[in-house]
């Protein structure tokens, strides 16, 4: 039709693409032809004849608009083909030539998929997120700007951060983004074009001079006032374990009150309020002059639940002997302290002294502390000795020129390179100049530098929506083409906030401005994989399909889960007995009640003195690791997506090997751990991070657990709860609960139908993984009875516990997870939901995860070269946008058939 | 802005420094050349002035959000009392010292919340719900509510202070993946709304809430860097403005919402400029700007209402709210010897020790409102009267029984004398009212012009 006006050829293939309304009739005439029969016989039990289960009536569908329910289809599609329905011991099992013959009819009629043009979705325009805009701004200044702590959290929708039609930009949000522009290029570009010369003696270079750390007479911790409650005794007890990961890590731990040494943390040095000691630095100055120095300090504490460390110290700083300060510390909550000094310095050596001198009568139970940032010499004052900024080469190559039209050019010449690799396309003429007038606007006010007028063009570049959002231009559309392609600048930008959350580097630029990238993809997806960067993509993806980032925050009390798999009726009859008595003083109290108080007391001295595990943050941060490193590994070797499931291997340190049980395992690095034979580590599912953040923080959540996997693993989310029913977890007659195991609790479930139909799908895989606690530690009993794990999948697969449960995971479920898997790390891609036309992908992605056994770069390879990745939904013309097809019966008279 | 509005403005901002001068208490304040005589707020006094009481003295108004309802038994007085003669039970005991200045406000009820035909969700729900009395849209992606009270009283009173409205939460940590039952998380989160798809996200960060009100660094720095800040912000706007315009008609249609609300944002900060000009140097309080989340619930929920008490206390902004945690929040209490989660415990099954335990937790809420009640009335504030008094401050959860996901008969508190426009010291039972109708009334005093519906609003809420 090439003699039709444009946009006729425009709706023409619109409607050719979508093309539901040319099928209509036939399509409705084939589903009562051939699918409604199948839908009688296999699913009107449930879901016909009255009968409207889960919402779902088949009667009830009739006609086009019927079948365009894409969301129903959806679920249909999906339930069908995880086996989900018809459930199991239905009246007619499904054959699978029927099963097959629903699926493929629901995507050619119902979605009216035509595989050859594949409708790529619509991606809305999406600002980065948090990590996206710390990682950005990092590669383009150099700048590590904290992000997480400076601006609102990003909401989330599909399980993810970084999904467009989620992000929402508030008045507030964009203040944060003028500022933020502001203080990184602050940070980053000389604003004058000499300054004052500035030297930092850091911390660690302070050597110790003197020092005591012979133990004082103090009183004991256990010597604070009698703990009201049992955990506040159990909170001492963390006190004194938190002291000691400030000192060194690990067994065998000093006494809780020995006196810590000086510690070099990074290039500061640590000192305890406790400890009398002297420490100093000798530094050479060559030129004399005046000079401003500065002590730069930081007061830590660590918190312990309620209790205060009212302990100080004294500091006495001092300048070549000459004592220039001296100053009390009590607890400052992490303040920063600067104490400028000016003095005239001779050239030669000149040493800086800082002395402790602890003030502490009281119990220490915070391990107070300072950290020495160091000693910042700034000078000499005198302007003619002022020195060029740091860094200034790198963003001023040259001195700037006078002449004001020669100022404008190199103006131009360092704001649009600038520009264009924050915006990540190059910036036009239009938008330069008017870069270049902003620059000008500043540098032309009278006391003001060059310098700083271009550095407030790049903070307006920084705050422009182009830089924030990800703006995609599509190339021209080819006549064979139902959509655009995305332009090589976007493309570039997909892979590197896919695999990196940042933006593109040189060569990912260089060579979409050479219209490359397309050509080169495969070796250019190999080097970002093996980029160092793309631990990024490791550490957003994992942290959010497998929620290991939350293992970091999740509540969990230590000492209540440890009573749930070592009853301890001594230390419940001593809880009962502070419960009833610790209200009344000692003087109310019989005698016979301040005997059982004792008696109390001794019980929880026992208690506290068990071994038992703790969730310490190093542990969270290896179990995190863990994670990681199992999908990190798996990637980077290409070996099979299914050793998420099930491996013979994981990857420990001392301290969660320690956890886990298993020996061999030194020091804090994790390292890949061969597994013992019939070990029930090996795999996502039996790692800390996962059985943690699905429990609450008492005891293992079986439901929770069971979601998890149907979820995260299977692709097969149960629908929520119904409103208004409390969770059965707990339904037992009040007083019973305790002696109720998990598995008999849930048992109340299948009483009511309302609830069996899906807890029979989660209890019993959350129930395999009874035989770990909520921190992951193996048990067999929990609350005296030993843990049985066996049971059912819905889909009948029966297993005897954890390995078993595994075995099908990777056997009988598999495609079920390479499809759960190809479905999340598609929404992670794109940022965007999954649609019904996205089935086509999908099944290819399945497909080619199938014939490679599971391979990473065969998933990875698919997404990125699927027509969603590599392509644009058509914009419409604006009448088009959002209405559903149904509403455009005008339009379908309009579509002229023949030329 | 009207110049009507503006009218009203000048002589508030320096009603405002007046005050201050009188306080002093922790305030260092610039000094002023001159200010209006007492007649100054008598002059700007009357019934139809927005955002004044009476008096002509700034009225404040603030939502707090507490998680997860509370046991209905141990927050509503015994039965047989009356609005006047009433005992607190154990939950609101510690609101005693400050009973004269709080209604307990019973029968008000979310319908909005409720289930309908969509299902699960009821924590989101009673999250979004709560400012907006609207049925939010079920979906992860398409977010659709409606404007919050608190914005529909910021949106007529906002220009008179630096800062419109201000947003406050406790909730510092965020679950990764799903939130509640297909319900995207920014309900969750979120309980001021600017419209029905822009969610107003709150500050954590008592340091980043402190800043914004008075400028970054150390006090007596803090002012001038605060105009440093505004005219660096002022300096990009220009480009940044025609940059969006630009962008945006590059752009179809969803794409352009998510530019409206980058434009949304650069007017406002443009507003914010201005208004900073014609207020004048930044209030620069004599204390230390907080170093960041304290390690202790009970000590970071104070520190924030200090921040709110400070905002209202410096006229910073008349309309606030302060999400003390998500519905649905499973924090444990470890400070209060509670080990569980919040959430797990209020399916409590009606298990005696966890009850008793759920009550301890309303009551740790009700105690931390209770002393931020009292600092607010122990301040002075223009008029003589106390800050507390020419405020309104509704307390609330967007549940009642959360055993059962109840959304009649919410727990909410309504402190304050509203300039004396309210009667507190009463418990008013208002017999299944939607909470939109005291909302409605709320706008209506605040000078809002003839609002005919919020939300699910069936009228006025009569006997506040």
């Amino acid at each position: 039709m090439p003699q039709l006006p444009s946009f006729v050829r425009a709706l023409v293939s619109v409607l050719a693409g979508a093309s539901a309304l040319a099928a209509a009739e036939p399509a409705v005439a084939n589903f009562e032809r051939e699918i409604r029969p199948l839908l009688v016989k296999y699913c009107y039990d449930c879901h016909g004849d009255t009968h409207d289960k889960g919402g779902v009536a088949f009667d009830k569908i009739s006609g086009a608009a019927g079948l365009q329910d894409h969301k129903l289809w959806l679920r249909v599609l999906k339930n069908i083909r995880s086996g989900v329905m018809p459930p199991q011991g239905a009246a007619e099992p499904l054959p699978a030539a029927v099963a097959e013959q629903l699926m493929a009819w629901i995507k050619r009629d119902a979605f009216a998929l035509d595989p050859a043009r594949p409708d790529p979705g619509r991606v809305t325009v999406r600002r980065l997120n948090r990590t996206e805009y710390r990682n950005t701004v990092r590669d383009l200044t150099g700048v590590d700007f904290d992000a997480h702590k400076e601006f609102p959290a990003d909401d989330t929708g599909h399980g993810f951060d970084h999904i467009g039609d989620v992000l929402s930009v508030s008045p507030l949000l964009l203040e944060k983004y003028l500022d933020a522009a502001q203080s990184i290029i602050a940070q980053t570009v000389p604003m004058q074009p000499r300054v004052v010369a500035e030297t930092l003696v850091p911390g660690v270079k302070f050597a110790t001079e003197k020092i005591d750390t012979a133990l004082p007479e103090l009183p004991k911790p256990a010597a604070i006032d009698p703990p009201l409650t049992p955990l506040a005794t159990a909170t001492a007890a963390t006190a004194e374990k938190g002291f000691r990961r400030g000192g060194t890590r690990g067994p065998p731990a000093p006494p809780p009150m020995q006196r810590p040494a000086p510690n070099a943390v990074g290039d500061t040095l640590e000192l305890s309020y406790y400890t009398p000691v002297t420490v100093a630095a000798t530094h050479p100055i060559t030129q004399a002059g005046r000079y401003q120095v500065v002590l730069e300090l930081r007061a830590f504490e660590r918190y312990v639940d309620n209790v205060f460390d009212q302990n100080k110290c004294r500091l006495h700083f001092s300048i070549d002997g000459e004592q220039v300060l001296e100053r009390e510390f009590v607890r400052e909550g992490g303040k920063k302290f600067e104490f400028p000094f000016e003095r005239t310095l001779a050239a030669g050596e000149h040493t800086f002294t800082v002395e402790i001198i602890p003030d502490a009568p009281q119990p220490q139970v915070r391990a107070l502390r300072l950290r020495l940032e160091g000693v910042t010499l700034r000078g000499p004052l005198d302007e003619k000795s002022w020195v060029r900024p740091k860094g200034y080469a790198k963003i001023f190559p040259r001195d700037p020129p006078a002449e004001a039209a020669v100022r404008r050019a190199y103006a131009r010449e360092l704001l649009g390179p600038f520009a264009s690799r924050a915006f990540r396309r190059p910036i036009d003429a239009a938008s330069l100049e008017r870069l270049v007038d902003l620059a000008e606007s500043v540098y032309a006010q009278p006391g003001n530098h060059f310098e700083a007028g271009v550095a407030q063009a790049m903070v307006a570049v920084l705050a422009s929506p182009r830089f924030l959002f990800r703006e995609e231009e599509a190339l021209p559309l080819a006549p064979s083409e139902a959509h655009p392609r995305i332009d090589e600048f976007a493309l570039a930008s997909r892979l590197s906030y896919f695999l990196w959350s940042s933006m593109p580097d040189a060569e990912l630029a260089r060579l979409a401005g050479a219209g490359r990238l397309r050509a080169e993809l495969p070796a250019q997806l190999r080097r970002m994989l093996a980029d160092r960067r793309a631990a990024e993509f490791t550490r957003n993806f994992t942290g959010q399909w497998l929620q290991a980032r939350d293992i970091l925050t999740v509540p969990l009390t230590a000492n209540d889960i440890f009573l749930r798999d070592h009853p301890n009726p001594a230390y419940e009859a001593a809880r009962a007995t502070f419960a009833q008595l610790a209200g009344k003083s000692r003087d109310q109290r019989t005698p016979e009640e301040n005997e059982r108080m004792n008696a109390a007391r001794a019980a929880f001295g026992e208690f506290n003195r068990l071994p038992k595990p703790q969730l310490t943050e190093s542990l969270r941060r290896a179990m995190q690791e863990e994670t990681e490193l199992t999908f990190a590994h798996i990637v980077r070797e290409d070996r099979s997506v299914l050793e998420l499931i099930r491996s013979d291997y994981t990857f420990l340190n001392e301290e969660l090997a320690r956890h886990y049980g298993i020996a061999g395992v030194t020091g804090r690095e994790l390292r890949r751990v061969q597994l013992a034979p019939g070990s029930p580590r090996g795999g996502v599912l039996t790692q800390g991070s996962v059985l943690a953040v699905t429990s609450n923080p008492t005891r293992t959540s079986p439901v929770k657990r069971g979601v998890f996997i149907l979820d995260h693993i299977l692709g097969a989310p149960p629908p929520p709860p119904p409103p208004n029913i409390p969770s059965l977890e707990d339904a037992a007659p009040a007083g019973q609960l305790k002696q109720l195991g998990p598995r008999e609790v849930l048992a109340l479930h299948a009483k009511d139908p309302a609830c069996a139909s899906c807890h029979l799908r989660m209890d019993p895989l959350g129930l395999a993984l009874e035989n770990f606690n909520a921190l992951g530690v193996w048990r067999e009993r929990e609350l005296g009875q030993p843990v049985e794990p066996a049971g059912q999948l819905f889909t009948g697969e029966k297993f005897r516990d954890v390995r078993e449960l595994k075995d099908v995971l990777v056997t009988a479920r598999r495609r079920d997870f390479y499809h759960c898997l190809a479905e999340k790390l598609l929404t992670y891609a794109l940022g965007r939901g999954i649609e019904h036309h996205d089935v086509t992908t999908l099944d290819r992605l399945v497909a080619d995860l199938e014939a490679t056994g599971g391979k990473p770069s065969a998933l990875i390879n698919g997404i990125v070269n699927s027509a969603a990745f590599q392509q644009r939904r058509r914009v419409n013309p604006a009448a088009l946008v959002d209405a559903p097809l149904s509403d455009r019966p005008a339009l379908v008279q309009s579509n002229p058939r023949s030329p | 802005m009207s110049h009507a509005a503006r009218s009203v403005s000048n002589p508030s901002a320096l009603n405002r420094r007046q005050f201050l001068r009188g306080v002093g208490a922790g305030l260092a304040l610039p000094a002023f050349a001159s200010l209006l005589p007492a007649r100054a707020f008598g002059a700007a006094a009357g019934a139809a002035t927005p955002g004044v009481t009476a008096t002509g003295a700034p009225l404040r108004t603030a939502f707090v959000f507490f998680p997860n309802g509370a046991i209905p038994a141990a927050w509503w007085p015994e039965a047989g009392a009356t609005a006047a003669e009433f005992a607190f039970n154990p939950t609101l005991a510690g609101l005693a010292p400050v009973r004269r200045s709080v209604q307990v406000l019973g029968g008000l009820d979310h319908a909005n919340a409720n289930a309908g035909g969509d299902g699960g969700g009821d924590h989101a729900r009673g999250n979004g719900v709560f400012l907006t009395g609207v049925r939010l849209n079920k979906s992860a992606t398409h977010i659709r509510a409606g404007v919050s009270i608190d914005q529909v009283i910021a949106g007529r009173i906002g220009h008179l202070t630096r800062l419109p409205s201000l947003e406050l939460t406790c909730d510092a940590v965020r679950k990764s993946a799903d939130c509640d039952s297909g319900y995207s998380c920014a309900y969750q989160y979120n309980i001021s709304w600017k419209n029905s798809n822009t969610p107003m996200p709150p500050e954590n960060n008592p340091r980043l809430v402190f800043e914004r009100l008075f400028g970054p660094g150390a006090h007596g720095g803090r002012a001038a860097a605060a105009q440093r800040r505004i005219a660096e912000r002022r300096s990009v706007l220009d480009f940044v403005l025609d940059d969006t315009r630009r962008m945006a008609g590059r752009l179809d249609r969803p794409d352009r919402d998510k530019l409206d609300q980058y434009l949304t944002g650069v007017r406002e900060v443009e507003s914010r400029v201005q208004r900073a000009e014609q207020f004048g140097p930044n209030l620069d309080p004599d204390r230390a700007t907080p170093a960041g989340i304290p390690g202790s619930q009970a000590d970071y929920v104070d520190l924030m209402y200090d921040m709110l008490l400070l905002a209202f206390q410096t006229d910073s902004t008349r309309t606030a709210t302060f999400l003390l945690g998500h519905d649905g929040d499973n924090r444990s209490f470890s400070e209060i010897g509670i080990a569980e989660g919040h959430h797990d415990l209020s399916h409590h099954q009606d298990n005696a020790e966890r009850i008793a335990k759920l009550k301890q937790i309303d009551k740790w809420y009700v105690d931390r409102f209770a002393a931020f009640l009292a600092r607010m009335d122990a301040i002075k504030d223009i008029d003589g009267r106390s800050l507390l008094h020419n405020s309104r401050i509704v307390f609330g959860s967007g549940n009642a029984d959360s055993n059962r996901h109840t959304h009649t008969n919410l727990p909410v508190l309504l402190a304050g004398h509203g300039g004396g426009t309210l009667t507190p010291g009463r418990y008013v039972r208002h017999g299944a009212k939607p909470m939109s109708n005291l909302f409605l009334t709320l706008a209506d005093q605040a000078g809002v012009p003839s609002l005919e519906r919020f939300g699910d609003s069936t009228g006025r809420l009569a006997d506040v």
